[in-house]
């Protein structure tokens, strides 16, 4: 029953949004896609594959954050807002199962985004001669659970605080967890070891996003040690979990005026 | 079927601001298989007390009790609730919100289907079954979410303000499906502050004034305690008929006065005030 209303509640958030017409971005971004590697295509030499597949890794993460972030921020607080939860927590269903569901919802969205942009960066980039390795498909992995986080961090601040600061407390956080890594690697940081501990210390508590672009490696097709690419996703997961728990203990206390 | 024990909510606002005392100290019970009409003005704490029995918001004192069957796990497999002001998810369709609410009440989907039929030309609602929500009118949204309330047949069911923001012909069909779904066993608990809905059919009443029990009773209990030591004297005066309105201590005289002045008398009947005159007097 528990697992059922879960899938209930999401299967029922995912048609909602999809019936939004939200889906209407993967086909803009296809056409800008396509437009783009004609423009490579005749224009560039010797690069082009490298540059549609730059482009087509890129727009994928770029819209599927986007919609974890636009989504995300009135996931939850709509449904207080406009008392839709109250239909929902009055039948025989937790507050958890509904938190769950709604996440999975929003969750199963964002893969078909990033499933139907990753089919078609592929197809365009095989069409234009692109060689594949599995560097590509650990670079897709990786924004599958960059959106995850991104996601639920969103789904975190949106309990506790309004819909203007969760956006710039979760665009922030963004912003910094991923040139936080980069931040490491200057000669200021480096030559102090307080900086480099405190940067450090944030790496370990707030997300640290940059773990999860390897654009680089796809792009220049260095090879990526297995260790990282499994260390990374188990960090991704572990965060997610670790974040849902807040999200579930909050909301478990939260008063739903 | 629901017990309320000394129900209190203080809500905290701001740091230097009073606390705010929606609820005091409120105890009643709830009967089975009658239809109780929960009056107060706005604001007098009618939405919060229901939140508290929904699990939407905790008391900070004081407890509710269920008499339900001992083998039901979830109490909420047994009530049904409708919100005030209704807002569903616009981008579904009326029939798919209604299998949603049927789903997560364990209903098959084929039980769905046969509770949408039977239950949808009452509402007058079948012919918009399939368009979006969000091109529903507010008395739409209400009749959808009546019916959402109905599905798995809930031994309890609690409206909130149910009626208000409905035409008066949808009240009236409102009101009938309640009384009907009474007769089937269904005891009903709803808020209201049109009084006149709840005098048509409630068989007793809990006012609530500024957050405190005001009465618990039958609307007939409510009146009669309320009745005034006046009296009407109907009677025809140049073909038309008029009233007089008396105290008892002096109807005698004005009767043998009326009389003297070879005046029709029709009839002497009490001065009982109406419900809603009651409710804006009740201490």
């Amino acid at each position: 029953m528990m697992l059922n209303n879960i899938f209930i509640i999401a299967k029922y958030t995912s048609k909602e949004i999809l019936q939004s017409k939200i889906l209407l971005n993967v086909l803009l971004l296809g056409l800008a896609m396509a437009g783009v590697i004609f423009v490579a295509f005749n224009f560039t030499y010797g690069e082009v594959s490298r540059v549609a597949l730059n482009f087509g890794l890129s727009s994928l993460s770029l819209s599927s954050v986007g919609i974890a972030f636009f989504m995300g921020v009135t996931l939850i607080s709509r449904e207080i807002e406009n008392r839709t939860v109250y239909m929902i927590i009055s039948r025989p269903v937790s507050r958890s199962q509904f938190i769950i569901g709604k996440i999975l919802g929003l969750m199963g969205v964002l893969f078909i985004n990033i499933l139907l942009l990753s089919l078609l960066t592929l197809l365009c980039y095989g069409l234009i001669g692109g060689e594949f390795y599995s560097t590509i498909f650990a670079a897709i992995i990786m924004t599958m659970l960059e959106c995850v986080v991104v996601l639920l961090m969103i789904c975190f601040f949106s309990l506790i605080t309004t819909q203007t600061l969760t956006v710039l407390f979760s665009l922030s956080l963004y912003v910094t967890g991923h040139a936080i890594s980069e931040a490491k690697l200057t000669t200021f940081a480096m030559k102090r070891e307080f900086v480099s501990w405190v940067l450090e210390g944030y790496q370990f508590v707030l997300p640290a996003f940059a773990k999860f672009n390897i654009k680089d490696f796809v792009v220049y097709q260095k090879s990526l040690d297995i260790s990282y690419f499994f260390n990374t996703t188990l960090y991704g997961v572990f965060y997610s979990l670790f974040l849902l728990f807040l999200i579930l203990l909050i909301f478990e206390k939260k008063n739903l005026d | 079927m629901i017990h309320y024990k000394g129900i209190s909510k203080v809500f905290k606002s701001e740091l230097l601001k009073k606390p705010f005392v929606a609820l005091d100290d409120v105890s009643f019970s709830i009967p089975e298989g009658e239809i109780i009409g929960f009056l107060g003005a706005n604001g007098a704490g009618k939405t919060t007390l229901i939140k508290i029995t929904m699990d939407f918001i905790r008391s900070t004192k004081g407890e509710i009790q269920f008499d339900f069957d001992s083998k039901i796990k979830n109490k909420f497999s047994q009530i049904g609730y409708l919100p005030e002001r209704p807002f569903f998810y616009p981008h579904l369709t009326g029939r798919e919100f209604t299998f949603f609410m049927g789903e997560l009440s364990g209903l098959s989907r084929f039980r769905i289907a046969e509770q949408i039929e039977k239950w949808a030309p009452r509402f007058k609602i079948d012919f918009a079954l399939d368009r979006k929500i969000k091109t529903y009118s507010k008395g739409m949204l209400q009749r959808v979410g009546f019916m959402a309330t109905l599905l798995h047949d809930p031994k309890l069911i609690i409206l909130d303000e149910p009626l208000s923001g409905v035409d008066p012909i949808g009240r009236k069909e409102l009101k009938d499906i309640i009384v009907e779904v009474n007769k089937l066993g269904t005891t009903i608990f709803f808020s209201s502050h049109i009084v006149s809905d709840v005098q048509e059919i409630c068989d007793s009443v809990i006012f609530l004034k500024e957050g405190k029990l005001a009465f618990k009773g039958s609307i007939d209990e409510l009146i009669n305690n309320n009745k005034k030591q006046e009296s009407k004297i109907y009677f025809e005066d140049n073909g038309k008929i008029q009233f007089m309105q008396v105290s008892l201590e002096s109807q005698s005289r004005e009767l043998k006065k009326m009389l003297e002045e070879n005046k029709n008398i029709i009839s002497v009947e009490p001065n009982r005030p109406t419900l809603e005159e009651i409710f804006y007097d009740v201490k």
